[in-house]
């Protein structure tokens, strides 16, 4: 130390007090966030009667680890935990795809392109489309007969209705329509996405969940990266469109490397959303399509109470994926995600 | 063909959003709203549908599920009464200002929507809850919104700003304070119960200590509502903490040294300076994760299948319940109340909160 | 040199602008622009900031849609074209370099969405390197180049193709002064060698006398003169014209025509020929100008400053409210406060309606 005890602190600088107090809390909050992931991994290596005989703390102190639990869930159980595992796997990864490709692709030109839509146009689609499901829900109309209807009345009146008033929309509107999903809690829409499901017979497959997580998520997607689709100066893009290259060709390559920071974060959040997905997957999959988490929640079912330590093994299983996913686009994350969507 | 291709591209661009958007949500909301109002019963093969009218809400708000959803009414007490009608003027003394100020019929309405709302909540506050009745689904989905978001927005807004100031080891206490949000919800309802058990769990110790040894909280309705809030709160604090500090950090530094020579103190600075540029920022990560509360469905369902009781039962869970039991009718109404509050709360928090902030800067 | 090169490829053309004009919702960006840019030919759009000579540009790129109006390059209409099928190349303000590709691919991209077979590619991507001397850059990433280097290789992706025309949006604004000079002379000297028509925007009237065959002066979305460096210099048609060109700009006074001689405050010049006109106002150039003892001049004003610039010294007067500036030789010395004669040849004046701003031609 050699600055002197009674010279002023330097701009920016902390007295020691404070200081003291700020780690303290940060501390304890470090504690309170480690201690239930430090009790989950020990749970894990317990055997029932390390759990069932009170609170034990220390391995090898306390208790002796085993990895009974370990080989119950993966060598008795093993076709149950792989069967979920491989089909949570397989639909976070398409879901996460589907929408981010989509959703980007929206985003995108969404950011580049000026439409304006007719508000009374897509009324009379409302209508339209309402008037269809009153039809075939309440007076058991035959579904592709009112469809069909539906759809030829729509072209065929779309144009004078559209003229009949104008009020246009801007992408603006488009942008808040699409990111507003958002706001539906999915138990309002999953009664009819079941009964739709079931009527295709596509209930408890894996395209089911795959497409429905897709939509779901995809407001995530289109709001972060339009976000981050308006950063990219549009110099670009347009020297490119002059030197030939056509909107697909840009987006492909000159916009998507660009915005890799963007995507590896937006990637990242759909894919732990629809990893941990729960109530649509209730509803949608039975078995064939059983997702993680419907497999652990089911663990609370058995007869004898919950099983300590088979579900922290398998808790832990579910959360290693997301982790290693985390450090892999570690480095994207600060710069993607957070500046883009803290700007908006 | 080709020209045709790039004069289109961006509506086809735009289109597979909007389809699967129609496909998955718009439809199914309207079926849903038509599911609201009909009665449906399965038969062989499929199921048969009958309008039914408001029967399915009816049931819900003044009918035999009346306690579950609202909760138990009865003569108001007298905090109810007082409490009721400070409300009430509050809220008269609101609108009567807005009118004399700058009337709009748009805003007139929309703000009437947010008045019969917020009376409504209010008098449904005081007719159970400080009338000493239980109070249903509807308040505890509140309670889990307004406690848990306020806990959450606190304490992930000061570790934010504690992480913020240039510390040693500042990098290492943001990794740690990240890891909640990678655990499954699933996981954090299971980690939680394991960590409550008071026989079992690790502060066994401390409950016999205090004389709790036998008791369970999963049997006491505060003590199950306030374990999930926290166990909610371990989940999305650093949530609010990512987003805070990347706000806090985007505040240029020189204006926080300018205020300084300027002689303004931490507090001073804290309020002065900085709060006023991350405020936007707050208020829509406040909004992000109020919208997102009020779909709270897997930790009450995992941590006490909304026991004791429907101490613990979000609207969300209760739809869910009313359809396992197939009664589709009524499992879609509720969903669309809580549609319908979520929406009027939300939009009036943007409206009146996030766009008057955004409104007022220059 | 105005040998024709044997580089020179791609067949110039000319383009052809009538009455083009641009709405943004009820601003009219672009005021019944015409103009006739031939083939091989230098055309310069000058006009300070929100003049609407980027939207120009970017009008003629197909980068903004054509309100009403009509565009040709060559013979062919392109005013719904898109911007791929318009054969144009055009250099950003930005440069807009591909940050995640090298210089090679950079300048090759246009060449890649050609499908060009990859011998023939590399051969011209070489080519067009060496014309701007980036050979041995190519494989660096543009973030690692120097602001010269990557206006080179924007020069180089837009040649690389053999455009029929060019398009240049400020593209030396980003460079350091000593930077531009030379990049100025290199460019003059490309496009001399490739005859390839072009266009350029800027806003510094230097580079426009410098670079142009003719300039295009810009004002509010409207054209205000179209001639050669020297013409709209020494022969602008308006007081907008006139005020912008040149630096020190020109000197302004006052005053009324009244019978073939010009009065204003403290001066009065004959001026044969012109009309008579309540409200005139005369300009004259620093440089037609000398400092002469007070009452020898045609006009007698207080020194304000003496500015040295190294190859000349400015005498900056106060006469009322105007400043007057007269461009001396270096070594000039005069009093700072002092009074003193301006004195030119009132032969070189021109003179402007107030009201209109336009210029008082003699009559005959």
């Amino acid at each position: 130390m050699s600055r002197g005890l009674f010279e002023p602190r330097k701009i920016g600088q902390m007295a020691p007090a404070s200081k003291v107090a700020l780690y303290a809390i940060l501390l304890a909050w470090s504690l309170f966030v480690i201690f239930p992931i430090y009790w989950l991994l020990i749970t894990s290596v317990k055997t029932p009667a390390a759990v069932n005989e009170g609170p034990f703390f220390l391995p090898w102190v306390d208790f002796q680890p085993s990895l009974h639990a370990w080989r119950d869930l993966f060598v008795l159980d093993f076709a149950d935990t792989v069967r979920a595992y491989v089909n949570s796997i397989v639909i976070a990864l398409s879901s996460t795809a589907l929408s981010v490709l989509v959703g980007s692709m929206a985003a995108y030109s969404l950011s580049r392109i000026a439409f304006a839509p007719n508000l009374i146009t897509i009324l009379y689609f409302l209508v339209l489309l309402i008037g269809a499901c009153v039809a075939i829900g309440v007076f058991g109309a035959d579904l592709w007969l009112t469809l069909a209807v539906a759809v030829a009345l729509f072209f065929l009146l779309a144009r004078a209705v559209g003229q009949l008033y104008t009020v246009r929309l801007q992408n603006g509107d488009i942008l808040f329509w699409i990111i507003s999903q958002r706001i539906l809690a999915p138990i309002v829409v999953v009664v009819p996405i079941y009964i739709m499901f079931q009527s295709v017979r596509l209930l408890d497959t894996h395209v089911a969940l795959i497409l429905t997580y897709a939509v779901v998520n995809m407001p995530i997607v289109v709001w972060l990266m339009y976000d981050f689709f308006n950063s990219i100066p549009r110099d670009l893009e347009e020297s490119a469109q002059l030197d030939g290259a056509t909107m697909i060709m840009t987006f492909r390559e000159i916009v998507l490397p660009l915005s890799r920071a963007g995507l590896s974060a937006t990637t990242l959040l759909v894919m732990i959303f629809a990893w941990n997905e729960y109530l649509f997957a209730l509803f949608l999959s039975t078995s064939r399509a059983q997702t993680l988490p419907i497999l652990v929640a089911a663990m609370n079912a058995g007869e004898r109470g919950i099983l300590w330590w088979t579900m922290s093994v398998a808790i832990i299983i579910m959360i290693i994926p997301v982790v290693v996913l985390a450090i892999v686009l570690q480095k994207y994350i600060s710069k993607g995600l957070l500046v883009g969507a803290v700007k908006g | 063909m080709d020209q045709w291709l790039d004069r289109h591209m961006g509506r086809l661009f735009l289109a597979p959003a909007v389809v699967l958007i129609l496909v998955f949500s718009i439809f199914p909301l309207i079926a849903s709203l038509i599911l609201a109002f009909s009665r449906v019963r399965f038969t062989g093969g499929g199921f048969r549908m009958r309008f039914a009218g408001w029967r399915n809400f009816d049931k819900q708000i003044f009918g035999s599920e009346q306690f579950h959803l609202l909760g138990t009414f009865g003569p108001l007490s007298l905090l109810g009464w007082i409490v009721g009608l400070a409300a009430t003027a509050a809220l008269i003394y609101w609108i009567v200002r807005y009118c004399r100020s700058h009337f709009t019929v748009v805003g007139f309405v929309g703000r009437m929507i947010t008045f019969a709302m917020a009376l409504g909540l209010a008098w449904l506050f005081a007719a159970t809850l400080l009338s000493g009745r239980p109070f249903g689904t509807v308040g505890t989905t509140l309670f889990y919104v307004i406690v848990g978001c306020g806990v959450q927005f606190l304490i992930g807004t000061a570790l934010a700003f504690a992480c913020s100031q240039h510390i040693a080891g500042s990098r290492t206490f943001r990794v740690i304070f990240f890891v909640p949000m990678m655990i499954t919800p699933i996981g954090v309802g299971y980690i939680f119960r394991m960590m409550a058990d008071t026989t079992k769990g690790p502060f066994a110790g401390v409950w016999q200590w205090v004389g709790l040894g036998d008791w369970s909280w999963a049997t006491d309705p505060w003590a199950a509502r306030i374990f999930i809030v926290v166990a909610d709160s371990w989940q999305w604090i650093p949530f609010v903490f990512i987003m805070m500090l990347a706000a806090f950090e985007s505040v240029p530094r020189d204006l926080n040294e300018a205020a300084e020579i300027d002689g303004a103190g931490k507090w001073m600075t804290f309020r002065e300076i900085i709060w006023p540029q991350v405020l936007p920022i707050a208020a829509t990560v406040m909004l992000i994760r109020v919208i997102e509360a009020f779909k709270i469905v897997d930790l009450p369902n995992i941590m006490t299948s909304g026991g004791p009781g429907i101490a613990t039962e979000s609207v969300s869970l209760q739809a869910y319940y009313a359809w396992r039991s197939l009664d589709l009718g009524s499992a879609s109404a509720i969903a669309y109340i809580l549609l319908f509050i979520t929406v009027v709360i939300c939009v009036s928090f943007f409206n009146l909160v996030v766009l008057a902030r955004v409104r007022a800067k220059p | 040199m105005n040998a024709p090169s044997s580089v020179m490829t791609a067949a110039a053309k000319g383009i052809s602008v009538r009455q083009m004009n641009k709405y943004y919702g009820a601003f009219h960006a672009l005021k019944d622009l015409s103009l006739d840019v031939d083939p091989g030919e230098f055309l310069v759009l000058l006009g300070p900031s929100g003049c609407g000579k980027s939207t120009a540009l970017r009008m003629i790129a197909g980068l903004e849609s054509i309100t009403s109006g009509t565009l040709t390059i060559g013979d062919r209409d392109v005013t719904e074209v898109l911007p791929k099928y318009r054969d144009i190349a055009m250099v950003f303000q930005s440069y807009a370099l591909y940050p995640h590709k090298t210089v090679g691919e950079n300048i090759g991209f246009p060449l890649k969405v050609a499908k060009t077979p990859k011998a023939e590619m590399e051969a011209a991507i070489r080519a067009a390197a060496e014309q701007v001397e980036l050979q041995d850059l190519l494989e660096r990433l543009p973030g690692q180049l120097s602001g010269g280097q990557r206006q080179r290789v924007a020069l180089a992706r837009a040649i690389v193709r053999r455009p029929s025309v060019f398009l240049m949006d400020e593209p030396l604004s980003n460079l350091d002064a000593k930077l531009r000079g030379n990049m100025r002379a290199e460019l003059k000297h490309m496009q001399n060698t490739l005859g390839i028509t072009t266009v350029y925007v800027t806003h510094d009237q230097i580079e426009a006398m410098t670079l142009a065959h003719r300039v295009a002066i810009m004002k509010d979305g409207e054209l205000q003169q179209l001639g050669t460096p020297k013409e709209v210099y020494s022969n602008p048609s308006n007081l907008f014209v006139a005020g912008f060109m040149g630096s020190p700009p020109m000197n302004f006074v006052e005053g009324a025509l009244k019978d073939g001689v010009f009065t204003g405050p403290g001066i009065s010049l004959p001026a044969p020929g012109q009309a008579d006109c309540p409200s005139v106002t005369v300009g004259f150039r620093p440089e037609d100008c000398t400092v002469v003892a007070a009452g020898e001049g045609q006009l007698d004003a207080l020194v304000y400053t003496l500015e040295m610039t190294g190859d000349q010294s400015l005498v900056t007067f106060r006469a009322g409210d105007t400043p007057l500036v007269v461009k001396m030789p270096k070594d000039f010395e005069v009093a700072v406060d002092s009074a003193a004669g301006i004195s030119f040849d009132p032969g070189a004046a021109c003179y402007f309606d107030v009201s209109t701003g336009r210029r008082l031609r003699t009559a005959g």
